[in-house]
């Protein structure tokens, strides 16, 4: 990776850091484990304990687990050759033991790629019930596991309408049941439960988190959704097209916030929580094409509507009260200064 | 007018204050005194229920079977109660004697977090046909949402009332009208609360709970048990009358019933101690407070300090090794 | 040196325990790890160690009688009834660790040679293993024993739905065990399960009372049956006693596990795959002829017992 990525994304966790390192102590000395670990969470992670290793000797071990080891090795070098990263390459379904030394576990292991889902609901499915529950099997027989934090999704509360501006975590909506769409959703949703069947019958602590949509370096173009389409389109120097009218809302939270909130959450959040993570600045789809444009120069063209099907406008937005309030946590990086991180860190490919 | 089931722990948490020696005769007066006075629920037995009377616990002057013939014998009107914890209690041995006595109520307790341990005793229970409540002790230990699972399962194995102990005394109303509330919105049966005084609220505890809509409350004659004691049942009664709610007991006789307990059963009334006012606050259990102070002053520490440690760390019974690692992270800090 | 045949059915955490500790024996070698779910994470396990695996559950042993001469049954009570008529039409040996109680109650360092004669003996539990061997020392130093009475705290998670359920018949079996090796007029077992983070070791509180206590009578056989143990259980000592508190004599004992399968904490589980994997290499010293004895610690080497 080019020497100026790894440079942007280490003074990003330096920001995020500045003045709340302590609050992450709990993991000094200790060992962390992330399954799906080599993804855009598990990577951003292992960047935040990275530094906390470096510039605050906090002496945290930390293994990641997941398929894909052998690209993270080639793509994220610096990561994958420290001496306090461990990689196990291992599909998590077929995971029988974890590292018994293991303190905190975030299990993050899914493909969130709405492509995969479409094409492979029964993979899809499988790998977050199985793998669930081969995970949460392992963490059984650690001895000093001190919590299973499981990374469910917002999308278990269904599609949400434009009148919800922002979801708590108690709202009571779901995704259609039996629907092929629901495959991914209706997955975590399960994957939820069964952990809170582990946390009463196995006890072992565990809690969920539930992030809506995230941001930033690490974060492949590839999947349609549309702030990468959007990003793609720019950053080609095309004109950025957005499909339908634009008036769907969502909201993004940058890389180092998220790592920062779910470490936060592991380390502080009692058996039994639940909570959103994400960004609670809900912005337009159309806004956010404006955003993006504004940030090149000359500002490439917004087509609105470029496709014609009817497309069912919705939000997509947390609302982040619970996790503020218990663990006064703060979003630092605002989406205009996370696109323009982006944007940037994509431009310095070359 | 609104009505609450009072139930009479004196006999039993009350045994905890006195070493678990209480004999016949004093179980005879007792109960005879608070038949007359129509307490619908008196529970008898060793301050940990039956079948625990026991070296590590403390053995009873009296068996489990002539405490509760004693009791039967005495009581027209009122219901006899006992406590039972799975792990000290089994069914063969136990219960199954216990009902052939003539057991009316039995109260299944456990840990906040063990309540699959109840399962088969309650379930005996209710298949004899006699009522069966689950109880949750150390109840402030985990949250309002983990104590309502816990509760749920009592429910689903059939208890018909479940009952949240403030076993170490921890709770301010506040905390008690949170639990509540949440265990009525997850279960559809009632739920009851058992205070201890520890910081002084065990009756403002118990309003804070019926106001939230529990209908079960516990309470001891001059709060007769464990430390602090519990909520005072004949001011517990005055003040429901006062508040407008039907009990069944005559106030009078209980009040009656409450000197002839203040003179036959307690060597002395239960207080708040120095003591039982840290236990409370730092939720722990009393029972370290001896270890506690031998450790405290070999590092030099004040054991008030200690004892708030161990609250934050949510250090249990059984963990008393973990003391010395405590004091040592203090008088690291202290240095 | 030949080792003998085993096999263990039961590919739960402990039948997975006991594959570990029956793949470290220099006299045991496994035949089969039987159990009906070839996904299960034991069955992974074992395969990975290049263990058979089959998941027909008896009928496997039935069809391969060759595979075994002696079957650790770590199911359940119900299915140890319908096993053990089955190994002894096959003539196997059955090391019952499920709470049927059809055989002799074994604990090794009490009654180890009388249950070598014998076709299907009964581990009795986790309580009972760990207190038995000092209530047989009061019985055999004390004289007149009235009454002993074993408590014991493990750690919550240590407890799985069959620990649970099962509690009560924990208790009967632990007190008629106790009752028969120590020859108390009456005995008490109580367990304590203790959700404490981080868990607790297993801890077993045992208190007598006699007639006539006499300590110093009682030390020297303690010491002498503690070691016996420690052969075959290294993480269990001796924290408190004998010491005598209010004329009852008081000894505390604490097992932590070797942390093969299970975690260190669950001493509990640990215990009684240790003494029923003892029982069954004293079972191949007395079958192959091997040389093997109970004298040589054979157990992991890093674990310390301190």
């Amino acid at each position: 990776m080019d020497i100026s990525k790894v440079t942007s994304v280490r003074k990003d966790c330096l920001e995020i850091l500045e003045d709340h390192h302590e609050e992450l102590s709990p993991l000094k000395g200790k060992t962390l484990v992330i399954t799906g670990g080599t993804g855009f969470l598990g990577t951003w992670i292992s960047e935040v304990i990275a530094t906390l290793n470096d510039e605050y000797s906090y002496g945290t071990q930390l293994t990641l687990i997941a398929r894909g080891t052998d690209h993270f090795k080639n793509a994220k070098k610096h990561l994958a050759e420290r001496k306090d990263v461990h990689l196990i390459k291992s599909d998590v379904r077929n995971l029988t033991e974890l590292p018994k030394e293991t303190d905190w576990l975030v299990h993050a292991a899914s493909n969130p790629d709405n492509r995969f889902h479409a094409t492979n609901p029964i993979e899809t499915m499988s790998a977050i019930a199985d793998g669930t529950s081969a995970v949460l099997r392992a963490a059984d027989r650690c001895e000093n596991i001190k919590m299973f934090l499981n990374v469910s999704s917002g999308l278990i509360y269904g599609s949400l309408p434009l009148e919800v501006k922002a979801v708590a975590e108690t709202y009571n909506g779901a995704p259609v049941s039996g629907s092929t769409a629901s495959a991914y959703a209706a997955a975590k949703r399960y994957a939820e439960t069964f952990v809170a069947a582990a946390r009463t019958q196995a006890q072992i602590p565990c809690m969920s988190v539930r992030p809506f949509a995230f941001l930033g370096p690490y974060q492949s173009l590839e999947t349609p959704w549309a702030l990468n389409n959007f990003l793609h389109d720019a950053l080609a120097g095309n004109p950025v097209r957005v499909f339908g009218d634009g008036q769907s809302v969502r909201s993004y939270l940058y890389g180092s916030d998220a790592a920062f909130w779910i470490l936060k959450i592991l380390t502080h959040g009692q058996s039994g929580d639940c909570y959103n993570v994400g960004s609670a600045e809900g912005v337009s789809l159309e806004q956010l094409a404006r955003k993006i444009a504004s940030c090149f120069d000359p500002a490439p063209e917004i087509r609105l509507k470029t496709s014609n099907t009817v497309q069912q406008v919705s939000s997509f937005v947390p609302d982040l009260s619970l996790a503020i309030k218990k663990h006064a946590l703060e979003v630092k990086v605002s989406l205009d200064s996370a696109l323009k991180k982006t944007i940037q860190w994509h431009q310095n490919k070359n | 007018m609104k009505s609450v089931l009072i139930s009479d722990p004196t006999l039993r948490d009350g045994n905890h204050a006195v070493a678990h020696q209480l004999d016949r005769e004093q179980i005879a007066t007792y109960c005879k005194a608070v038949d007359k006075a129509g307490v619908p629920i008196v529970e008898v037995g060793h301050g940990n229920g039956i079948g625990a009377s026991s070296l590590q616990l403390g053995e009873s002057k009296v068996t489990d079977e002539v405490a509760l013939t004693t009791a039967r014998e005495n009581l027209k009107k009122s219901k006899l109660g006992i406590h039972c914890i799975p792990g000290f209690a089994t069914i063969k041995k136990d219960l199954q004697r216990a009902i052939d006595i003539g057991v009316d109520v039995v109260r299944v307790a456990s840990h906040c977090t063990e309540a699959d341990l109840t399962d088969r005793h309650i379930s005996f229970v209710r298949e004899k046909g006699k009522t069966v409540y689950g109880v949750l002790m150390m109840s402030h230990m985990v949250s309002p949402q983990i104590l309502a699972e816990q509760a749920r399962k009592m429910e689903n194995y059939g208890a018909e009332a479940v009952i949240i102990m403030d076993s170490a005394g921890h709770y301010l109303p506040n905390d008690v009208t949170e639990r509540v509330h949440v265990l009525l919105q997850e279960l559809s049966i009632p739920i009851g609360f058992h205070a201890h005084n520890n910081l002084g609220v065990g009756i403002a505890n118990s309003i804070a709970a019926l106001e939230a809509g529990a209908s079960i409350l516990d309470g001891s004659a001059r709060g007769f048990g464990a430390g602090a004691g519990n909520a005072q049942l004949e001011v517990l009664v005055a003040v429901l009358e006062k508040m407008g709610y039907s009990t069944g007991i005559n106030l009078y006789d209980i009040l009656d019933a409450a000197d002839i307990a203040e003179k036959t059963l307690m060597s002395s009334v239960p207080m708040i101690s120095s003591t039982s006012v840290v236990s409370g606050l730092a939720g722990v259990f009393s029972g370290f407070m001896k270890p506690v102070q031998r450790i405290a002053k070999e590092y030099n520490l004040d054991p008030r300090d200690v004892f708030f440690e161990l609250g934050k760390r949510k250090i249990i019974a059984g963990q008393e090794d973990l003391i010395i690692e405590v004091a040592m992270d203090l008088a690291k800090v202290a240095k | 040196m030949k080792k003998l045949k085993v096999a263990i059915l039961g590919s739960g955490n402990i039948g997975t325990d006991l594959l570990i500790k029956v793949m470290r024996s220099p006299v045991l070698e496994c035949g089969a790890f039987i159990g009906r779910n070839l996904n299960s994470a034991g069955m992974a396990k074992a395969q990975s160690m290049g263990v058979q695996v089959s998941a027909e559950s008896i009928r496997y042993i039935e069809k391969n009688p060759q595979c075994c001469d002696l079957v650790f049954d770590a199911t359940s009570a119900k299915d140890h009834l319908f096993h053990a008529p089955i190994l002894e039409g096959l003539g196997k040996i059955a090391i019952d660790l499920t709470p049927a109680k059809i055989g002799e109650m074994c604990v090794p360092a009490v009654n180890m040679q009388d249950c070598l004669n014998l076709k299907n003996i009964n581990m009795v539990t986790c309580g009972g293993q760990a207190s038995i061997p000092v209530a047989y020392a009061i019985g055999q130093t004390q004289g007149e024993v009235d009454y002993i009475e074993v408590v014991s705290s493990i750690a919550s998670r240590s407890a799985g739905p069959a620990t649970r359920i099962n509690l009560d018949e924990y208790i009967h079996t632990t007190e008629e065990g106790v009752r028969k090796f120590s020859k108390a007029h009456r005995t008490k077992a109580i367990l304590n399960l203790n959700p404490a983070q981080p868990c607790i070791n297993m801890q077993t509180t045992i208190l007598a009372k006699c007639a006539s206590p006499n300590i110093e009578k009682l030390k020297p056989e303690l010491n002498k049956i503690v070691k016996i143990i420690q052969r075959y259980v290294p993480g269990y000592e001796l924290i408190v006693g004998p010491v005598l508190e209010n004329s009852r004599i008081v000894v505390m004992v604490r097992v932590k596990g070797l942390g093969d399968y299970l975690p260190a904490y669950a001493g509990n589980l640990d215990i009684i795959n240790c003494a029923a994997v003892a029982m069954s290499e004293e079972f191949a010293k007395l079958l192959t002829g091997g040389t093997f004895n109970m004298n040589k610690k054979a157990t992991k080497n890093e674990v310390s017992t301190h």
